[in-house]
C-alpha cells in the first residue's frame, strides 16, 4: 500500500532534512541558492522534496515537502494532491510562530477539516513559546484538532512520531 | 540585494527587451534568480511577474532534479507546450550567478528561433 503524506511549513523549519532523516533514498530535492538575505541560509527549496520510507507490513510513505516561502504557494495545491497526511512544521526560532502557523491553516483552510494533519515545532529547546498549547489553541479556535509535537526534525524518531500521527489520524477515521 | 540591485538587472532588462522585439509572437520575456525573483521583464501585456519568476524558478529545478536523477547531464531548456502557446525556459549562468530565462509566446512564434535567442541572452549576461 502506498500512502502519501505531505511536509510544509516555514522556510528554515526543517522540511527537507525531515524528509531526508526519514527516507530509505537519498531524497529528490530542489535546492538552489537563496539569494534572500532575509532568510539565513545557503540554500532553498524551490520546487519540492521526495523521498520515501517503507514501514512495516508493505507500507510505503511517500514523503513530500513543498517550498517553504508563499510565492510558492502554488505548488502547496499541487503536492497535497491526494495526499493523507499533512506536516505542518514551525520553527520557534523566528519572530511570530503563531503567524506562521496561521498562514498554512490559511492556505489549507478548505483542506483541514477532513485532512489528517500534524503540527511539529522545532526549537523549542531554545524557544519553549509560543507552547504546544499555545498552538492547540490557535488550531482550536478553527475547530481543528490536530496534534502538537515538540520535534526536532534531524531526529528519525522524531520525525516518524509526526507519521504516525497521521497514521494514527487515518485509521480512527477508517 | 533588492532585485534592481542584482548585477544581472540591468544587461538582463536590455537581453530581454531585444528578445522580446526579435521574436514575433513573443509575449514576454523574464529574467529571474533561480530562487524565484524576478529581475527584469520584457512584456507586451501586463503579466504578474513575481508569479511567473517563482513558477519558472520550480519548473528550472525540477528540470534539474530530473536531469540529475536520470543522469543526462544538467538542463538547457525545458518547454511547456499549451493550447495556445508556449512557455519556454532556459536555466543559464551569468559568472556566479544562476538565472532562469523564460519566454511566454503564441503559437506562431518558431521554437528554434527561441532556442537560439536564449542561447544569445545567456552569451549576453555572462559577458555583461
Amino acid at each position: 500500500m502506498d500512502l502519501k503524506i505531505v511536509f510544509t511549513g516555514t522556510p528554515g523549519a526543517g522540511k527537507t532534512t525531515a524528509i531526508a532523516a526519514l527516507s530509505d533514498l537519498a531524497p529528490i530535492v530542489t535546492d538552489v541558492a537563496n539569494t534572500d538575505p532575509g532568510l539565513g541560509k545557503a540554500v532553498t527549496t524551490v520546487s519540492m522534496d521526495y523521498g520515501h520510507v517503507d514501514l512495516d507490513e508493505g507500507v510505503r510513505v511517500r514523503l513530500f515537502g513543498t517550498p517553504g516561502q508563499q510565492r510558492f504557494d502554488f505548488m502547496w495545491r499541487i503536492l497535497v494532491e491526494q495526499a493523507l497526511g499533512l506536516v505542518i512544521l514551525i520553527d520557534n526560532s523566528r519572530p511570530d510562530p503563531l503567524a506562521d502557523l496561521r498562514v498554512y491553516l490559511d492556505a489549507f483552510a478548505d483542506l483541514l477539516p477532513r485532512m489528517n494533519c500534524v503540527v511539529g515545532v522545532g526549537r523549542t529547546l531554545e524557544c519553549p513559546v509560543p507552547t504546544p498549547d499555545d498552538f492547540a489553541d490557535l488550531l482550536a479556535e478553527r475547530d481543528l484538532a490536530a496534534p502538537v509535537l515538540a520535534v526536532d526534525v534531524r531526529e528519525r524518531r522524531d520525525v516518524l512520531r509526526l507519521i504516525d500521527a497521521i497514521l494514527s489520524q487515518a485509521e480512527a477515521a477508517a | 540585494m533588492k532585485p534592481s540591485d542584482h548585477p544581472c538587472a540591468a544587461s538582463g532588462a536590455r537581453a530581454g527587451q531585444e528578445l522580446l522585439d526579435t521574436i514575433d509572437g513573443a509575449r514576454t520575456v523574464l529574467i529571474a534568480t533561480v530562487d524565484g525573483f524576478p529581475l527584469a521583464v520584457a512584456q507586451r501585456q501586463p503579466l504578474d511577474a513575481d508569479r511567473l519568476a517563482a513558477i519558472v524558478s520550480s519548473i528550472g529545478a525540477l528540470g534539474t532534479a530530473a536531469s540529475r536523477e536520470t543522469g543526462i547531464g544538467a538542463p538547457r531548456c525545458l518547454v511547456v507546450e499549451s493550447t495556445q502557446g508556449r512557455l519556454v525556459v532556459r536555466c543559464v549562468k551569468a559568472g556566479t550567478h544562476e538565472l532562469v530565462v523564460a519566454v511566454l509566446t503564441d503559437t506562431q512564434a518558431l521554437l528554434g528561433r527561441v532556442w537560439t535567442a536564449l542561447a544569445h541572452v545567456e552569451r549576453t549576461l555572462a559577458a555583461a
